[in-house]
């Protein structure tokens, strides 16, 4: 067996493994739920429940049949991956205090440059994303979009 | 039955004022369609309040956005072949195999097939809904919560054989779309499942939320993983015209496909995303003797594409006919009807014929205006792909928050989408295909609810789900999609290994 199919087989065990485990979390959120009136005979829970089993079985298919999967990013290449997300959080965050246009400028910035575009072209590319959005949606498409509390 | 509201509609539809609102609302509908963060509702649902505040008069509203609608489907292949992010629910299957053309960079070649397809499918939905609105809106009214579940074991049991090599993880992704959809207040009991004290999870998760994370976010990650690895992304556009050899090759797709996508949009709670996953799966099952559906196979996009446009025309016959709107962006339409205090339902065409006349009309023409309007766009839409990642991507990005923010104003979607994205590309790089989950999500609901009710009819008698003709037909359906394969493989194997006995033998 190669290093490479070993790899995937056990990434196919750990992802069945999750699963598992979210099959039991669910079911067992999905017994708990309280109502105190229902007019159908199923009920609220029912169709958690069945779910769950479900999503178990398969899950244990799963572990004894891994497949094949495409392998996931180590070293710098998972940073940079990473930083996607984080970038979307922090420009997220600064949304409301900062507005929309900043906050967009923030974004497509850094991720410009995550891309792999000189810093200079990637700012350029900020300022020119962040006006034609809000030109866009603001001001033609009347979408609200947060203006910001520190400039609003 | 008579036609003069046809003939009447044709001469509201050609007036010069009505012919210019139509291109403008295809020529929006398009753009709005190839933005994957809005869709079709969201574009009616802006333009609505715009078009009435202006006094257009109600015929030349509907007009506009049922231009709008048509000019949506069409779009919403346009971001699926180029960049793998549905623009909307029904162009998830146009991804399946538009996206790997684009990959071996026929990606013109699929844009103005798609384009063709949507063309058919379009015209055929619309003869559809002109003649055949009366009969098809009396065979929607059998339509009982018991018969809609069976429509959905149906639809699950043709998805078994969407994604072939790994058949566990679709029905996995399944799973997981069906669990999502249970997220939020049951609005037959009142309790909440799975919202975690979370207010804004009182509604469910969006579907705008859900397809955006999935697609949207994961592709961005994914798209950069393959850049840092030093893979090429493909940017060769090939020939910007469809070949007639693949034209001819799809016909028999195209014209199943607007068959069936016409019959799914004219049954009430269906849409585009339904009619596309059936259209592909049946397809898939016909047409795929070599393997080749999933690795760009023409046929393979032509289905859907044609069927989602049928969709949209077939979506009209119960919003017109009885008043119950055929999908979510028929019953946004349908509140723009009764902006003008117009009742749809079966007094409408015989009230107000040159509403009716005048949309089925404007359906047509606008069918000839995007063909005319898109063919020769399909360079200019290609040219995306030429666009820098660096350009391109933190363009997907914004209109991803763009469109969960306008849909909820609320940051905390937003974070949904991010936390839906991380967890779609962790499935991704594990060898999981989305669009399982999003099928199971759409269909999902629409489901539980309809069991639910079926059973509250029958006080808990399982029965019901057998009783009607249509329940049995939809079974026996359901089964031989299920089952047939299967034998039919076995059937084969079993061949080949008696030949190859025989040969040893020999």
């Amino acid at each position: 067996m190669s290093e490479n199919t070993r790899t995937h087989q056990l990434i196919g065990r750990i992802s069945a493994l999750v699963l598992l485990l979210l099959a039991a979390a669910y079911g067992i959120g999905g017994s708990m739920i309280e109502y105190a009136f229902s007019s159908d005979p199923l009920g609220p829970r029912v169709v958690p429940v069945m779910l769950s089993v479900l999503l178990g079985l398969l899950a244990l298919l799963y572990l004894k049949f891994p497949g094949s999967a495409e392998g996931f990013p180590t070293g710098q290449s998972l940073v940079r991956v990473l930083a996607v997300p984080v970038a979307l959080i922090v420009s997220v965050a600064l949304m409301e205090p900062l507005g929309f246009a900043a906050a967009i400028f923030l974004l497509t910035t850094v991720t410009g440059w995550i891309f792999g575009a000189p810093l200079k072209l990637s700012l350029i590319g900020g300022v020119v994303h962040a006006a034609l959005w809000w030109f866009i949606f603001s001001f033609l498409l009347e979408v609200y979009l947060p203006t910001g509390a520190i400039f609003g | 039955m008579s036609f003069e509201y046809l003939w009447h509609g044709f001469g509201i539809a050609l007036t010069w004022q009505n012919l210019l609102i139509g291109f403008i609302g295809c020529f929006i509908g398009t753009l709005v369609g190839a933005l994957p963060a809005i869709g079709p509702i969201n574009g009616i649902a802006l333009l609505m309040p715009i078009a009435y505040s202006m006094g257009l008069p109600a015929e030349s509203t509907m007009i506009l956005l049922a231009s709008v609608y048509c000019g949506a489907e069409y779009g919403g292949r346009i971001s699926s072949i180029l960049l793998n992010v549905p623009g909307d629910a029904g162009a998830v299957m146009t991804a399946m195999d538009g996206y790997p053309m684009a990959k071996q960079g026929r990606a013109g070649e699929a844009l103005a097939l798609s384009g063709i397809a949507s063309f058919i499918g379009g015209i055929i939905g619309v003869i559809g809904l002109a003649f055949f609105a009366p009969l098809l809106s009396g065979l929607a009214i059998g339509f009982g919560p018991a018969e809609y579940f069976v429509l959905m074991v149906f639809a699950f049991a043709t998805l078994g054989s969407m994604v072939g090599s790994q058949p566990t993880k679709t029905l996995i992704g399944c799973v997981l779309g069906l669990m999502l959809a249970t997220v939020g207040l049951d609005a037959t009991s009142g309790a909440y499942r799975f919202t975690f004290n979370e207010p804004e999870l009182g509604d469910g998760i969006e579907f705008v939320t859900l397809v955006i994370g999935l697609f949207s976010i994961s592709e961005a990650m994914l798209i950069l993983e393959h850049q840092t690895n030093g893979v090429t992304v493909i940017r060769e556009l090939g020939r910007m015209t469809a070949r007639m050899s693949d034209v001819v090759k799809s016909m028999g797709a195209t014209l199943r496909g607007s068959f069936i996508g016409f019959i799914v949009g004219v049954l009430p709670g269906t849409g585009a995303s339904v009619s596309s996953a059936v259209s592909y799966t049946t397809e898939k099952r016909i047409s795929d003797t070599e393997g080749t559906f999933g690795h760009g196979d023409v046929r393979g996009l032509a289905a859907p594409e044609a069927a989602n446009n049928a969709t949209a025309a077939g979506a009209f016959v119960p919003m017109l006919t009885l008043g119950v709107p055929g999908s979510g962006t028929t019953a946004v339409m349908m509140g723009a009807l009764m902006l003008y205090n117009i009742q749809p339902g079966p007094m409408l065409l015989v009230e107000r014929p040159e509403i009716v006349g005048g949309l089925v009309a404007s359906l047509f023409v606008g069918n000839f205006i995007l063909l005319a309007l898109n063919l020769p766009l399909v360079n200019i839409f290609a040219r995306v792909l030429t666009m820098p990642n660096w350009i391109l991507v933190p363009g997907i990005l914004v209109l991803s928050v763009i469109g969960v923010y306008s849909t909820h104003a609320s940051i905390f979607a937003i974070y949904l989408m991010l936390a839906i994205g991380l967890a779609g590309w962790l499935l991704r790089k594990a060898g999981f295909d989305m669009a399982p989950i999003i099928l199971g999500f759409v269909l999902g609901k629409v489901m539980e609810v309809n069991l639910r009710n079926a059973l509250a009819i029958s006080g808990g008698d399982i029965s019901i789900l057998f009783q009607s003709k249509i329940s049995l037909v939809l079974w026996a359906l359901a089964i031989a999609v299920a089952v047939l394969p299967a034998l039919l493989g076995w059937r084969a194997k079993r061949r080949r290994q008696l030949a190859a006995a025989e040969a040893s033998a020999q």
